[in-house]
């Protein structure tokens, strides 16, 4: 269960975009990002579409690992993007890119589908750092190679802990269940795994 | 877990994940809202989360998705004004939909009388309307009312228990006495017999006959929830209790009392 997380061979070609529109592509800047959302606050759906274009994929495959069933991963999506297109104002820039806000809120839409619960927060709960320009700063292929390389360093149990409880969208008390841990030894493998991916990208 | 203490970043971490109990999450949602330390590293951890996940292996979008999506989009554009509707349930968002959907309402009407519609069929529709938009209303104040009792500094934050052994059964309870508000979560509770109920009793500190919370039953993992039960404001509580009743309820608690816990004397 742990092998997408630690082993780099499954992830060398991996893109944060579509392939066809990657190669050799400018990265999208913030600037980019928030004129796009300017436009489908104007319900201007050429912007909307340009949106989907530009994160579709990516927020299609977060929904996928998730829920293991395209049609499902498919129905996320949409709703996801749906929601941006309804609702553009509930993403502030200043809570960081647009592409990490809809990363996050795309996991936890499809572990709420996947625990058959109703969406267990809004999308004007996710908030992020301002400073993390994913879009911006950072190419996104050396992001994302930190980000494996970081996840490949955890301790196996460390790996299993992430595992289960961001793409099963276990609970806690049921990660300890399964595992046979002390609750509190879970809540601190999760805690230094998160700790990790953050310091890989820290000075 | 959060009285005068920031969340632990642990907890912080399990909240982000969607990892914590409901109960729980109220808890931290309320703190975080508060608190701007808190929700400073609240944001770093969700950020944390989109670095794990964009290490996802990438995949085509399946046939015909981009079409879909834009025929829908099209299909509202033609439809609707832009409207504010969120797919969450934060509470502040529940509270402001209410209005544009009556908007809606309105605006159906008079397009029903306009152009001459089927008068009898939107009928049915506003009726429908109006019903999901009253559930609507009533589970806004609901949760207006939930939020309003963890986030109040008068709130008794109460932990009840049997014993350490584990799993024991437990629960955890926040009482406002002024208005009568109460949520509790439980966890490993025992299966119950037919015909039983788990009853929460709020237990006077005048002395006064205990107060009946409201019958719950605990799910296949043995949790269960109270929130918001039907009680008297104004009942300043020496302790809570739960007991095992007949399903139908009982005016007066039956021994033995198997989950109590002790109201904090700074409380109400």
């Amino acid at each position: 269960m742990t092998e997408n997380l630690s082993n780099p061979n499954l992830t060398r070609e991996r893109s944060f975009n579509r392939s066809s529109e990657s190669a050799g592509a400018p990265l999208f800047t913030e600037a980019d990002d928030q004129s796009l959302l300017e436009g489908v606050r104007l319900k201007d759906e050429k912007a909307m579409a340009n949106l989907f274009d530009r994160y579709g994929g990516m927020v299609y495959s977060v929904a996928l690992r998730v829920l293991k069933d395209p049609g499902n991963a498919e129905d996320v999506m949409q709703e996801v993007f749906f929601q941006v297109w309804q609702n553009p104002q509930a993403f502030v820039p200043r809570r960081g890119s647009l592409a990490a806000w809809l990363l996050v809120v795309t996991r936890n839409r499809a572990v709420d589908v996947l625990r058959r619960r109703k969406p267990s927060d809004s999308v004007d709960d996710v908030i992020l750092p301002a400073s993390d320009n994913i879009a911006v700063e950072t190419e996104r292929r050396t992001m994302m190679e930190k980000v494996r390389a970081a996840l490949h360093r955890l301790s196996p149990e460390q790996q299993q802990s992430i595992e289960l409880a961001f793409f099963e969208g276990l609970s806690h008390s049921e990660i300890a269940a399964q595992t046979g841990d002390p609750l509190g030894t879970v809540k601190t493998r999760i805690r230094s795994a998160l700790l990790s991916v953050r310091r890989a990208f820290q000075p | 877990m959060t009285d005068n203490a920031h969340i632990p970043e642990e907890t912080l971490a399990l909240y982000a994940l969607q990892a914590l109990d409901q109960a729980e999450s109220l808890v931290v949602r309320a703190h975080v809202a508060a608190c701007a330390e808190c929700r400073t590293e609240l944001a770093r951890t969700e950020g944390d989360l989109a670095l794990v996940a964009m290490n996802t292996e990438q995949h085509p979008l399946p046939q015909g998705a981009r079409e879909r999506f834009l025929s829908r989009i099209g299909a509202t554009s033609e439809t609707e004004p832009a409207t504010v509707i969120s797919i969450g349930n934060k509470t502040p968002a529940m509270r402001t939909t209410a209005w544009p959907a009556w908007l809606a309402a309105a605006a159906m009407l008079l397009i029903a009388i306009g152009l001459g519609f089927e008068v009898h069929t939107l009928s049915r529709q506003l009726d429908a309307t109006a019903q999901q938009l009253a559930e609507q209303t009533v589970e806004s104040r609901h949760a207006h009312e939930v939020l309003d009792l963890l986030t109040a500094p008068a709130a008794q934050h109460v932990t009840l228990t049997t014993g350490k052994t584990p799993p024991a059964p437990a629960a955890r309870a926040v009482y406002l006495a002024s208005r009568g508000a109460l949520v509790l979560e439980a966890s490993n509770l025992k299966p119950l017999l037919p015909g039983k109920a788990y009853e929460l009793w709020v237990i006077p500190a005048n002395g006064a006959a205990p107060i009946p919370a409201g019958l719950f039953w605990p799910d296949t993992a043995g949790s269960a929830s109270v929130v918001m039960p039907n009680i008297p404001a104004g009942v300043t509580a020496k302790a809570l209790g739960v007991t095992v009743e007949n399903d139908s309820g009982s005016a007066t608690p039956t021994l033995p009392i198997v989950l109590a816990g002790a109201t904090p004397a700074a409380g109400e």
